[in-house]
């Protein structure tokens, strides 16, 4: 048994697999396959001051090896989650990330402070890009990354910080640096990137929105890439996602610098995908003689 | 609901355009109902999503499915043979409620036949008395007419253009028929607008009968965790989730 326990920003992870925002609601219903508790953290759907009821439907469409999502940040508001999910989720021992967005710095304030102390690591959305007003606008630009998060860092006493980064921009290392200027604790990268997928017949896309964010195996390249560009760049801890399906994809991850993960869109493929990756994870550091999961971190060998 | 992986008993054409698969449990599943649906793997690691399709007849180790092949991932899964393995999660969804009603109309057009058929099978033998109103595109897509004939009170099967019984749709044959089948819950699974029109219809005629309906919508995970597949809920400012709330709803509860 290879030791696989993480500390991340100060926050002890069971293991470097947590579930990634959007795909595991508040994790009851996965709950009901199996223990969750198994898990290192959960990353919860994404939390607004205000309850939301999201975009029309179709919200999901397929490509190959790729699905698109635009669901729009349908969640129940961050009071109903405090009062009805959080105990659940801290029942289970595990990590419990709360992702915010919001649509002001007074929001991304608002909303931190609400759950300061509560959830055991921020995860801040500034990057969905399925809402007018779900933070992306804050993403894209070094400046306002660094701003949104000195607004969130500002109202957190407690409960670390952890901004997520959006592929969709010019340079995320750049915007890394900013997120750690403005004072985050961590980083999570990818978020999804945004694509379009046109039914013929009805000369229409196929989601409602039109566009969507763009997920699954076939981004795992473009994600390992980005995650290494930014552990490069950047001294804070990095959770990294995009494509991961197996132990091995996560391996990638955290051979490119990234201190856990995050899985996603398997979790739809496979409902006890993220076991299999906790089980399959050990496997592999005990037949290769790797009595600890962070001797692996950061240790990618370029060629050349 | 359980994670399986599942071996292909049979997997063969039923009528134009649709399959039937009959594939075995490895373990046997609690809640296997009718109405409930199995979101299943198409078999190939480029297709990221499964798809939910309604049950159509299940024993404690055997499930029926019958898929419609609507595109790429469906082909797929029309090409899979005897023996071979697939992964799904069943079963999922909340399924019809057959209590306190003896006499039953079984409303379905298209795809939607099949969760009927499955309400059949399920209370066959059991005293419950069955008016079915099954409709098809034509006479290519007609399938399991001996099925519905057999195990209802009566069942009419109708198609759009007549090549097989009268030229109606299932709703049209269903208002034609309700006052000799006096029901006391009607089911209903087919598209949107066929189901809009027995909205309507009840409606308009005043038919205080408790109807029950089976939603589609394209899925996500299917377990109720990612809110890809939701309707609103009729006058409420809030959405259900057509994959864990139902897909089968009071028909006056969502919008649709």
């Amino acid at each position: 048994m290879a030791e696989l326990k993480v500390d991340f920003c100060g926050v002890t992870l069971k293991n470097p697999v947590v579930a990634a925002s959007g795909t595991f609601g508040f994790g009851k219903e996965f709950n009901e396959i199996f223990d969750i508790g198994v898990l290192g953290g959960v990353s919860t759907k994404g939390l607004t001051l205000e309850p939301r009821l999201g975009n029309p439907t179709p919200r999901i469409a397929e490509g190959r090896s790729v699905i698109l999502n635009a669901v729009g940040l349908q969640n129940p508001g961050v009071d109903v989650f405090l009062e009805e999910d959080l105990g659940f989720l801290k029942s289970k021992k595990i990590a419990v990330i709360a992702n915010v967005a919001g649509r002001t710095l007074d929001d991304y304030a608002g909303i931190c402070a609400r759950l300061d102390g509560k959830a055991d690591l921020i995860e801040l959305n500034i990057s969905c890009p399925n809402v007018k007003c779900g933070g992306m606008a804050f993403g894209i630009r070094p400046e306002s990354v660094k701003e949104v998060t000195k607004a969130a860092k500002s109202a957190l006493k407690k409960t670390p910080l952890m901004v997520k980064l959006s592929p969709n921009v010019e340079s995320i290392a750049v915007n890394a640096l900013a997120a750690q200027e403005g004072g985050a604790d961590a980083l999570s990268l990818i978020n999804t990137l945004t694509g379009m997928v046109i039914d013929i017949e009805k000369r229409r896309p196929l989601l409602a929105n039109n566009t969507g964010g763009v997920s699954g195996a076939g981004i795992k390249p473009i994600a390992v890439r980005m995650v290494w560009e930014v552990c490069s760049a950047v001294d804070i801890p990095v959770m990294g996602m995009g494509g991961i399906v197996t132990a091995e994809d996560a391996l990638e991850f955290i051979i490119a610098g990234a201190a856990a993960v995050q899985v996603g869109t398997a979790n739809f493929t496979d409902t006890l995908a993220m076991p299999k990756i906790v089980a399959g994870m050990n496997e592999w550091l005990d037949a290769h003689g790797i009595a600890d999961v962070n001797e692996l971190r950061g240790t990618l060998r370029l060629n050349g | 609901m359980k994670e399986l992986t599942v071996k292909i008993l049979e997997n063969a054409p039923l009528a134009a355009g649709v399959y039937r698969m009959r594939f075995a449990l490895p373990e046997k599943a609690e809640g296997l109902a009718c109405g409930k649906f199995v979101n299943i793997s198409v078999g190939d690691g480029a297709h990221l999503l499964r798809r939910p399709i309604a049950i159509c007849e299940y024993t404690e180790d055997t499930v029926t499915i019958c898929y419609q092949i609507k595109g790429e991932g469906t082909r797929l899964m029309s090409a899979k043979k005897a023996g071979d393995l697939l992964s799904c999660a069943l079963p999922l969804g909340n399924g019809f409620s057959l209590e306190g009603a003896e006499r039953v109309a079984l409303i379905g057009g298209g795809v939607g036949v099949f969760p009927m058929y499955s309400v059949l099978k399920e209370y066959e033998g059991k005293g419950k008395k069955f008016f079915s109103f099954i409709g098809f595109r034509n006479k290519g897509a007609v399938c399991l007419a001996d099925g519905f004939a057999s195990l209802s009170e009566s069942a009419e099967i109708v198609t759009d253009d007549g090549s097989f019984g009268r030229k109606a749709n299932a709703v049209e044959a269903f208002f034609a028929g309700a006052e000799k089948a006096a029901p006391e819950r009607i089911l209903a699974c087919g598209p949107l607008p066929m189901l809009r029109a027995l909205k309507t219809g009840l409606a308009e005629r005043g038919m205080d009968v408790p109807c029950y309906v089976s939603l589609e919508e394209r899925m996500g995970c299917g377990i109720g965790a990612c809110l890809v597949c939701v309707c609103k809920k009729s006058g409420k400012e809030e959405n259900v989730r057509v994959c864990k709330d139902g897909p089968v709803f009071e028909i006056g509860e969502v919008d649709f």
